[in-house]
């Protein structure tokens, strides 16, 4: 019994992802560069936070409430301030002011910090439909190893789509945008011919993205994707390898949230591509 | 609280600016946030081995070889040991050494089976991560990891097996690790129980 319930979870085309997508419009951010340097992106960040113990508050918004605060309190102690201002009081409001306005900007500027908060970002690629396909001369086994592949890389990982191409064969899983007139029989050739025109298959390096513009550059990729790794599959090395290379193939993820891989879920991928060399 | 009135504006005014200039130096902390105390890994003092039981099919013993291959190049995984149906199916990375002889510490299938770790995790289905080895009394059970083994994951595969993974840094395995180990076992299971059910069952010594 367990074989055949695990057999349909993986075929099932429709799985439910890692990260719940939520449908809400999200306004276009411009890039900020965070200040945090990349050794730290896989902090938590939530470890220490304001709390006032209050229940039901949300305390990171307590820099914006104390700028304003202050800030008009400041401007209040300007206004009543006996006589003349001197100088050095100019000076500390000014101080002060600037130093409101930066506290009130503070919750903004800590969404954008890498890996503040992940969850809040990802969206629903537009116009974009659950797929799940794979090449017709397939062996069994070859079948069910690329199925628990493409099932566990999208359950495991912030991934939304990915596309594996093994020993030629196809397997094309997740949230993808398939062009008007693309019918169900013809999905497999429009990939095929879209992934020769980005020359992946020469792949020899993993290739990681982080940050891509909503532009996406390969027009295979489904909109709204923010990261992308490219996993070559790689031939065990081995003395007697014929002069072709070592590369069978390649594993291309997408996600719709930025730095979506970090240090350990690439090196899970990479582990997760040698299961299917040989 | 009237004292507040009688200071002078300019005072008050510094008094507001140092709030809020210490404010955003607590967000700045915050940001940053405070590396935990970096814990350096123990080696694992014990006999290198690779035994995998002989009579299993090529392909699962690829497959086990590539999940071993996973766990110690991803994880901080060092032993790994798999019992299914009653039988050691694998042995694989740095075992406890037998006593006195320079040979890997045999895995008693049946002990393992009738303790109390495993029973437990086999009632609640559900991985069983011991972060740091020494506070566990259930320790004695799993005599053939190295004395030193810091952290452990017992994973159990379907109803059938167990795996149990030792590690050589406490707290060493994510949580990310514990979702994919996780998975690793459910595939396993269903590997070993389509190639198991079809063997002659092997009698104990």
């Amino acid at each position: 019994m367990t074989i055949l319930t695990t057999k349909t979870q993986l075929l099932n085309p429709l799985i439910q992802l890692k990260t719940p997508l939520p449908l809400k419009f999200r306004p276009k951010m411009a890039s900020i560069s965070a200040r945090l340097d990349n050794s730290q992106q896989q902090m938590n960040l939530s470890v220490l936070r304001f709390t006032l113990g209050i229940p039901g508050l949300d305390e990171s918004y307590l820099p914006r409430w104390i700028g304003y605060g202050f800030g008009s309190l400041l401007i209040l102690n300007h206004l009543l301030g006996s006589d003349s201002v001197s100088a050095a009081q100019l000076r500390t409001e000014a101080l002060g002011l600037s130093l409101a306005a930066f506290s009130i900007t503070l919750p903004y500027l800590g969404k954008f910090l890498k890996g503040a908060a992940p969850l809040d970002q990802t969206t629903l690629p537009e116009g974009a439909e659950q797929i799940f396909v794979m090449s017709e001369n397939v062996s069994v086994a070859q079948k069910e190893a690329l199925a628990w592949a493409t099932y566990v890389l999208l359950r495991n990982t912030n991934t939304t789509s990915v596309l594996i191409l093994t020993q030629g064969e196809l397997c094309i899983r997740g949230y993808w945008n398939l062009p008007d007139g693309v019918s169900k029989d013809n999905v497999l050739d429009w990939f095929k011919s879209s992934i020769e025109e980005t020359g992946l298959s020469d792949l020899t390096d993993t290739l990681y993205f982080p940050q891509t513009a909503d532009a996406e550059f390969w027009n295979i990729l489904p909109q709204g994707t923010r990261s992308v790794l490219v996993q070559p599959v790689l031939l065990s090395p081995n003395p007697s390898m014929n002069y072709m290379g070592n590369i069978e193939g390649f594993f291309l993820l997408t996600s719709s949230m930025r730095y979506a891989y970090n240090e350990k879920d690439r090196a899970w991928i990479r582990a997760v591509s040698n299961k299917l060399r040989r | 609280m009237l004292m507040v009135f009688s200071i002078s504006s300019q005072s008050r005014a510094d008094l507001l600016t140092l709030g809020l200039a210490v404010t955003n130096v607590l967000t700045g902390l915050v940001w940053l946030s405070i590396r935990p105390k970096s814990i350096t890994p123990v080696g694992p003092q014990g006999v290198e081995c690779q035994e995998i039981y002989s009579h299993l099919p090529e392909s699962v013993v690829s497959e086990i070889l590539w999940v071993w291959e996973s766990l110690s190049a991803v994880t901080c995984c060092k032993s790994l040991v798999i019992v299914y149906d009653c039988q050691c199916i694998v042995q694989i990375g740095v075992a406890a050494k037998s006593l006195n002889i320079d040979e890997p510490f045999a895995v008693d299938a049946a002990k393992l089976m009738q303790g109390s770790l495993y029973q437990g995790v086999l009632k609640s289905g559900a991985q069983s991560y011991m972060a740091n080895l020494s506070l566990y009394p259930g320790r004695s059970e799993l005599p053939f990891l190295p004395s030193n083994t810091q952290a452990v994951i017992l994973q159990p595969l379907g109803d059938r097996g167990i795996a149990v993974l030792g590690g050589d840094t406490i707290r060493g395995f994510t949580t990310s690790d514990q979702t994919w180990i996780s998975y690793i076992g459910e595939k396993l299971d269903a590997t070993l129980a389509k190639y198991m059910s079809s063997m002659p069952s092997v009698v104990q010594e």
